[in-house]
């Protein structure tokens, strides 16, 4: 767009078209003072403070052009009242005051009126030392008030404006931001205004109130101490506050936010602005989530398993006992009686130890980073080869751009993505969800697809026929970067858009329209989750090939974005904590076990050993007990004592995140940084410190072998390029005084990390083209400025342009319910009351019974009322659950909300599992 | 269902507007005659059928004083007490009201048939004292009318005519 210049208290300044006069002002770092205007926000012009003289050219109605005057300059006509700054953009040529005596006579009336109804309660308001109706008044406001005291209006104060949020209704000053973002951006119309005149307030008649898993940004935004986050009341004032940079752990966005410490305590968690990743927002759990850390169920000692009962032990006792048993262990049934299972809420430094003390020190390719159960997907190797490209904003993303969803509830599993998600839409990109059952993304979408479960690789497979059949593929990316596409087209014949189409009961103009947004889109983001994820390897293969045909790899803005499970899922990819590939996708010499087996090994007593650090393969599959308890030594290392614990001979306490330092990568590949906010409870070691103590005393013991264990070669996308083989292990004795060793070790381990050492990911930083949250005068939010770096997004290898890809296909499957049975869902649940939600008790009221939805059809064929006891049965086991009639349901599908109290794993057979329902008493 | 029970009024309405959210005040007029004010329930019956947030219709609801979000009677009685009428006798007005209803200003006889309130003007000083039944006005409303007034209206309510108290069949 063109630029524009305009004259702002005698400063000449440029900007593009379509800024507004506040931004522009900033530009030329001129005040102008606002309390509802809010950059992400659009200006609606409520509450007056931000009033300017404004003048354009005089323009000759013959002529059409400026007026000049005696000395060839434009006549200026200024606007005989006050404008305000906010809703007015620039315009070439105009002239805007800020500082005559009429603006700031104006300005001291705004404040005089908006102080009219407000309490002054500063001394014991929250949001005292960050509150931009205090700064203003001090800055710009009459020191007294005509307004007589006894007439203030008062309210029944505070009021809770939902489980989370309260409301003091005397110090709101009515400037919408809350109602506004909860609109714009969240996409939940909870807020709202009730009433008129003296009575009007900001109410939530949703229920339940405040239904948005936002609520907690509508704090951070609000100008005055109206909007107050329950917890953080009373618990401290904000310049005793020492905020620590941390990324959450809740979630694989990766959103960056801080530990606000009041000495040791955390008192509140905010946002660090970050545009790459969360702008400054959090989702509700990753604000108020934090309680796990503080609670009192945490491991503190290392426990032994002694006549039968855990007891407390030594760190150096059991460090050296496990040694001891591990390295018995290899001597006696070798590597492979040896098996490690690491989660993804480990941080990376803790992972590539993890894999490296099995790989190198027990010769053990037995890693891992999921549960065993049978639902788990494969590990997820599209982002590798076409991860949304480094260089890719979603913030940025708009107008060309075409995001295709499938399989996703990105308000469930990834939060603050649906907010990226929808900003794209607005900014005026095509956003196309599709999904076996409605999801609140749909709200957003341009266009939404119902497929029928187990029908997700069909509909994926429809496209790409669609995209061949209109001759609408890339055909020159397809030509240079692909191979076998007329093996491709062969294998599609069965899967046309007319047969696909008449298969999954998707009119084929869907496909075609879907075909033509996506592959005429200038970029396009595929985003799956979990659902697709159990849709197999069959989707996520079709997925690949789609973004391929129509060359939407290895360039900024375009990409798959695959939503894992926990919040380093990809860093545990990236490490090579998994069976077959080594840190950086590398293939190894010796394909291990995967979880599923190991758990199948233990069972048939062919595992002698078993580390488990971040899972809980009990809980997640109770049958599993068994299994595990036949294993001779069984090691868990967590946070609490799981139900895996408790079967344990060794528990080993491991810090939680707020304790140590680390890097988590998130689910666009970006490695971030965390910092230590609080000292190691009780005796309780960060992962990698353990990991390094057990690797220390077992380097003493083994015999070190010719560590080539990890041989690296290029990974299975290219199978033709074999990358340098590299020297592996430097640090041979297992001597790592922090994450700073390792990460060391890891940039030069691993090549796809190569740029991500600590410096790099601190080196871009900065406040984004806008000021420090302590702004007094342009208030965007109680967001803190990011001084820990943006973090490295790693590329991708579609980004080396002379890397061929090969178009592959696997047949799709379909789950066949026999007679009556009917299609296990498990719907991911934001607030599923698993261990990272524990003594969080301000999210507690949103974690949902138990239930199993039932789709109406279904419901009336069986006989079914909502409030009946089902069990749910498979080859696999039962459970039973309360039945619940829901019209989201599709016919054929049980949805069951994935709740750490509900343990699928029991019943489930497979990723979809097909399953008998019968009515019992209950 | 309002939905069903006023199909046809409900499309006539929509099919005035090119956009849904622009009927949201007919509506909300329909819901209020049908169940006599607008709760919670209503007000959603209302979003729904215009596709609109639950929020949005309640700001609506709770912005405009001739929607009523608590209960009131079959007749919604209310008389002007700005200045024009308080000049005209509008206290005594009231208050012989308030006599023979016995009820205070804003509140609802047990019998559910009379609502009274006071209202700043209604825009008929030239006929002050006024008040408006369901939206009816009525001028130079004396003390020594207002025994037949209530008549009238009694006998309106008892023989089942059809009564809006948002004032849907004023003009009829």
């Amino acid at each position: 767009m063109p630029d524009i210049t305009l004259t702002i208290d005698g400063v000449a300044v440029t900007v593009p078209q379509g800024t507004g006069l506040v931004e522009a002002a900033r530009e030329a770092g001129i005040e102008i003072p606002v309390f509802c205007h809010h950059p992400k926000l659009v200006p609606v012009g409520m509450c007056r403070m931000c009033l300017v003289e404004i003048g354009t050219p005089k323009i000759d109605p013959a002529t059409k052009q400026p007026v000049l005057d005696e000395n060839g300059k434009p006549v200026i006509a200024m606007q005989p009242n006050l404008q305000v700054a906010c809703t007015n953009p620039v315009s070439n040529g105009m002239v805007v005051k800020t500082n005559t005596a009429e603006v700031e006579f104006a300005r001291k009336g705004v404040l005089e009126f908006l102080l009219t109804s407000h309490p002054l309660d500063c001394p014991v308001c929250i949001k005292g030392g960050e509150c931009p109706l205090q700064n203003l008044t001090m800055g710009y406001g009459p020191s007294v008030s005509r307004f007589d005291y006894d007439d203030k209006v008062h309210f029944e104060k505070p009021i809770p404006l939902g489980p989370l949020i309260d409301l003091d209704r005397e110090r709101c000053i009515l400037c919408s931001r809350c109602v506004r973002f909860e609109d714009e951006i969240a996409g939940d119309s909870v807020l709202g205004f009730a009433n008129r005149g003296r009575a009007w307030m900001i109410q939530s008649k949703s229920n339940p109130p405040f239904n948005s898993k936002f609520s907690g940004n509508t704090v951070d935004i609000c100008p005055v101490g109206a909007l107050m986050n329950g917890e953080f009341r009373y618990a401290g004032r904000v310049w005793e506050i020492k905020p620590v940079p941390t990324v959450c752990p809740h979630c694989p966005v990766g959103c960056n936010m801080t530990l606000d410490m009041r000495y040791r305590d955390i008192k509140r968690v905010q946002p660090r602005s970050n545009e790459w990743v969360n702008e400054i927002w959090l989702c509700d759990r990753g604000r108020w989530g934090f309680h796990f850390v503080t609670s009192d169920k945490r491991l503190t000692k290392p426990l032994v398993r002694r006549g039968g009962e855990l007891v407390e032990t030594t760190w150096q006792e059991a460090l050296e006992d496990i040694a001891q048993r591990l390295h018995g262990v290899v001597q006696n049934f070798g590597g492979n009686a040896v098996g490690g299972l690491a989660g993804g809420r480990l941080a990376n430094e803790d992972l590539y130890l993890f894999q490296k003390l099995f790989r190198e020190l027990l010769q053990s390719p037995n890693i891992d980073s999921r549960n065993g159960t049978l639902d788990e997907p494969e590990h997820d190797d599209l982002a590798y080869a076409f991860g949304l490209a480094s260089g890719t904003d979603l913030g940025q993303l708009g107008k060309g751009t075409t995001v295709l969803v499938v399989g996703a509830d990105p308000e469930e599993e990834a939060p603050v993505h649906l907010l990226r998600l929808r900003g794209i839409k607005r900014r005026g990109g095509e956003l196309i969800v599709a999904n076996g059952r409605p999801t609140k993304l749909d709200a957003s979408a341009t266009r939404t697809v119902r497929y029928q479960y187990g029908h997700e690789a069909h509909f994926v497979l429809g496209l790409l026929s669609a995209v061949l059949e209109g001759g609408s593929e890339n055909k020159e990316f397809v030509r240079s970067r692909t191979k076998n596409l007329d093996a491709l087209r062969t294998a599609l014949r069965p899967f046309g858009v007319a047969a696909v189409a008449e298969q999954i009961g998707v009119a084929a103009d869907v496909f075609q329209a879907v075909a033509q947004s996506v592959a005429g889109a200038e970029n396009l983001v595929i985003v799956y989750g979990r659902e697709a994820f159990a849709a197999g390897t069959p989707l996520l293969q079709a997925l690949g090939n789609l973004a391929l045909i129509t060359g939407h790899v290895g360039r900024p803005g375009n990409g798959v974005l695959p939503i894992m499970r926990y919040n380093n899922s990809r860093g545990a990819l990236d490490m090579g904590v998994r069976p077959g590939k080594g840190p950086g996708y590398t293939n190894v010499v010796k394909e291990g076990l995967t979880a599923q087996q190991m758990v199948q090994a233990a069972g048939n007593g062919k595992l002698q050993a078993l580390y488990i650090a971040g899972l809980d393969p009990v809980a997640a599959n109770p049958a599993s007990r068994a299994a595990l308890e036949k294993v001779g030594l069984l090691i868990v290392q967590d946070l609490f004592l799981t139900p895996t614990a408790q079967i344990a001979d060794y528990v080993l306490p491991a810090s939680s995140f707020a304790e140590r330092d680390g890097t988590y990568t998130n689910a666009e590949r970006r490695v971030q940084r965390f910092r230590a906010a609080r000292n190691n409870l009780g005796d309780s070691r960060p992962d990698w410190q353990i990991f390094a103590g057990l690797g220390r005393a077992l380097a003493a013991m083994v015999r070190q072998p010719a560590l080539d264990t990890v041989a690296a070669s290029a990974g299975k996308p290219t199978g033709k390029r074999p990358a340098p083989a590299q020297p592996v292990a430097t640090a041979r004795t297992w001597l790592y005084r922090s994450t700073d060793d390792i990460n060391a070790e890891i940039v030069q381990q691993v090549a796809i990390y190569k740029g991500a050492s600590y410096a790099q990911l601190k080196s871009s930083h900065g406040t984004w083209g806008r000021q420090a949250a302590d702004d007094p005068v342009f208030y965007d939010g109680t967001s803190y400025t990011n001084t820990e770096g943006f973090g490295v997004q790693w590329p991708t290898l579609a980004e080396q342009t002379n890397v061929v890809f090969d178009l592959v296909f696997s047949q799709p499957t379909t789950p066949q319910p026999r007679n009556g049975e009917l299609l296990l869902v498990a719907a991911p649940r934001l607030y599923d009351g698993g261990t990272l939600m524990q003594n969080a008790e301000g999210l507690s009221f949103w974690v949902a019974q138990p239930y199993v939805g039932v789709a109406k059809a279904d419901a009336e064929r069986l006989g079914i009322a909502s409030g009946d006891r089902l069990r749910l049965s498979s080859a696999q086991g039962n459970v039973e659950l309360y039945a619940k009639v829901d019209g989201l349901v599709g016919p054929g599908t049980l949805l069951v909300p994935d709740l750490a109290e509900i343990p699928l794993g029991q019943v489930q057979t497979g990723v979809l599992t097909p399953v008998r329902v019968e009515k019992v008493e209950g | 269902m309002l939905s069903d029970k006023y199909a046809a009024e409900i499309a006539g309405v929509l099919a005035r507007y090119p956009i849904k959210n622009s009927a949201v005040l007919p509506l909300c007029y329909i819901a209020q005659d049908e169940y006599g004010h607008l709760s919670i329930d209503h007000i959603q019956e209302v979003a729904d059928i215009l596709e609109m947030p639950y929020t949005d219709v309640y700001e609506v609801a709770t912005f405009y004083s001739l929607l009523y979000t608590e209960p009131v009677g079959q007749w919604v009685l209310q008389v002007c007490d700005d200045n024009p009428c308080c000049f005209t006798g509008t206290e005594e007005l009231v208050a012989d009201l308030e006599d023979r209803l016995g009820i205070r200003a804003g509140e609802t006889t047990s019998d559910k048939l009379f609502t009274l309130q006071r209202v700043k003007c209604i825009g008929a000083c030239h006929r002050a004292p006024v008040m408006q039944a369901n939206l009816e006005f009525l001028g130079d409303v004396t003390p020594d009318k207002v025994p037949g007034i209530l008549e009238d209206m009694v006998q309106k309510a008892q023989s089942g005519a059809t009564l809006s108290i948002s004032g849907r069949f004023a003009e009829q």
